[in-house]
């Protein structure tokens, strides 16, 4: 039986891999996006409301959360269709920033068993108690994790399979090019975000029921920083890139006791190189095409 | 009324503080046509280093300010050295994702240099208010105000009578022109961060100075206030950085007079918000703010 530190950490890394994925897909269509964040507060908040106040089952709360973030995440990706570069980024930035500012006037309680219950402002929102309620152990909440996060995986191969992902890429590659083939990159992009905006919302909500008390303060940049790092730092070339960037931050420099305090300075400092040295990542097109044609060969042999 | 012109007036008093940071943005912008995200927290170490002698060794004035510059130009420096010059040329997005990245770094840092909460910051200006007609106004605002003023003309002075400043300018304008012309823009681009992290190290100064202290928000603070500037006043543009830094401070003072303080700091991301998507170029800006766009419209 692995004790429950560990399956705390495994399942923070199946929970921020998904906010990575998000901000992976964007990266991949061409937009860097500051503000995933944002859908990641937005479903946490919702799901856990929907769970704990509204007493919806889990299925019903994740898909209710994550729709809600994928509405934002259209509705901002539809008013920013004319800009991109940098100031798509700021705009993403501003927007998540006005979200987690928003939640500190959030304030929806309801008297459950004679106590008051829900997100009450910079007080945050604490009891949400459907793990407990069902009771749900730490192994078997992990598994639900990585079971979203093997779905949403497999989803994202088809798509990055499918005449979708290539105009997703075309459209990060040469967004004109996109335009002369006859297809329009507003649905695309719009598509994208919408996307990205679902995947970060399932995130949220399972974050929300893992940790059982949110408030805004979590939802702020440092979240939104390291959910773009990662896919810098792991690779553009595949889906696995940003679950290999989670992986390096997460497991490697959280466990390393020399580096302890001083984990930013280190994983800053890493971004950094990183984009000097490899900017689309470890595992980029380039080194997962040669990765290919070499395990290409090894089967034929 | 009364009200709203007394709001105004301290707009301008605080969006002269404002003005500041933008300039220092835009500068940035106008010369690379790239995004230095870290300038804000590269004051607040310069700021912490000045603090942190004002705690433990004097509370000379001038050798404050003096240690929060130097501070401020060396985090400069190392920010321009990693995030602009060492990325490739082209990959302008790269440099802001880099300079983002060592935000954290550098916050990090200042934590480990003091890590309370809140230090005092030294405070040169005597307050008092100061009443014209049905107005008041706090003196150390005025100071600030004035202080502004002086640290524009010198800027501007640079910029348009020297011939560094003619560089500049010149590599704002045409980078490849300026390249024929045997100007190296590597090292303008170094005296240009050089420039602003004077320029911001000196902002730095006067607005902790009038606040009297110094928080860890401070370098979230100065790069979301000088970029919002910017932004709305028009990206590049040393007009729109001042017109921007006025306009923040007016929509913020009146928003914070009846709203509160969240309502403030929504009021501003809001206002930035709507500004990028109706009028990215800012206010004395281009309507069209990318070649690619450029291209957009005559496909």
């Amino acid at each position: 039986m692995p004790n429950d530190y560990l399956l705390t950490v495994i399942s923070n890394i199946g929970m921020i891999s998904l906010i990575a994925l998000s901000a992976y897909l964007l990266l991949i269509s061409g937009e860097i996006s500051f503000g995933q964040q944002a859908y990641f507060g937005i479903s946490a908040y919702a799901g856990a409301i929907a769970t704990t106040l509204w007493g919806w089952p889990l299925w019903l709360a994740l898909l209710f959360g994550s729709s809600l973030a994928a509405l934002a995440a259209g509705f901002v990706g539809l008013l920013t269709l004319r800009i991109s570069g940098l100031y798509f980024s700021i705009a993403t930035l501003a927007f998540a920033e006005m979200v987690r500012l928003s939640l500190f006037k959030l304030t929806y309680q309801i008297e459950i068993d004679g106590e008051l219950i829900g997100p009450n402002g910079a007080e945050g929102f604490g009891e949400i108690r459907w793990i407990f309620d069902n009771d749900v152990s730490v192994l078997e909440y992990t598994l639900l994790i990585y079971g979203i996060l093997l779905l949403v995986l497999f989803f994202l191969v088809l798509i990055e399979r499918s005449r979708l992902g290539m105009i997703f890429r075309m459209l990060g590659q040469d967004p004109l090019l996109t335009r002369v083939q006859g297809l329009n990159p507003v649905r695309y992009k719009v598509t994208a975000a919408i996307l990205a905006g679902f995947i970060a919302g399932l995130g949220g909500t399972l974050y929300a029921h893992s940790f059982t008390y949110i408030e805004p303060q979590i939802f702020n940049m440092m979240l939104g920083v390291h959910a773009l790092a990662y896919g810098l730092i792991g690779g553009l070339g595949t889906v696995l890139g940003p679950l290999i960037g989670v992986a390096i931050d997460i497991g490697f420099l959280e466990s390393v006791r020399v580096i302890q305090g001083y984990r930013m300075v280190v994983f800053g400092g890493l971004v950094a190189l990183m984009l000097i040295f490899m900017p689309r990542g470890i595992f980029d097109e380039k080194r997962v095409y040669w990765l290919k044609s070499i395990a290409r060969r090894w089967f034929r042999a | 009324m009364t009200d709203f012109l007394q709001n105004c007036i301290d707009g301008v008093m605080f969006g002269s503080g404002y003005a500041l940071l933008a300039l220092g943005f835009t500068l940035v912008f106008g010369v690379m046509k790239r995004l230095n995200l870290s300038f804000g927290p590269s004051i607040m170490l310069g700021a912490y280093a000045g603090t942190w002698v004002y705690l433990n060794f004097s509370q000379n004035a001038l050798l404050i300010v003096l240690v929060t510059v130097i501070t401020t130009v060396a985090v400069g420096i190392y920010v321009e050295r990693l995030c602009f010059w060492a990325v490739r040329r082209d990959a302008a997005i790269a440099s802001m994702v880099s300079s983002f990245a060592i935000w954290m770094q550098l916050e990090e840092v200042a934590m480990h240099l003091l890590p309370e909460r809140t230090y005092p910051f030294p405070t040169f200006f005597t307050s008092t208010v100061i009443d014209i007609g049905p107005f008041f106004v706090r003196s150390e605002h005025i100071s600030m105000f004035l202080l502004t003023l002086v640290l524009l003309a010198l800027l501007h002075l640079f910029l348009f009578r020297t011939r560094p400043g003619l560089a500049l300018r010149a590599v704002s304008d045409n980078p490849l022109a300026s390249t024929y012309m045997g100007i190296n823009s590597s090292n303008i681009f170094f005296l240009a961060f050089a420039v602003v992290s004077v320029l911001g190290g000196l902002a730095g100064f006067l607005i902790l100075s009038a606040d009297s202290q110094v928080t860890p928000f401070f370098g979230l603070w100065a790069t979301f206030k000088g970029l919002i500037a910017m932004m709305l006043g028009g990206m590049g543009s040393l007009t729109g950085a001042i017109l921007g830094g006025l306009l923040l401070g007016v929509v913020e003072a009146n928003a914070f007079w009846y709203g509160g303080p969240l309502i403030r700091d929504i009021s501003a991301y809001l206002l930035l918000f709507i500004m990028l998507i109706v009028r990215p170029g800012g206010l004395v800006g281009q309507r069209i703010v990318t070649q690619q766009q450029a291209a957009y419209e005559r496909v």
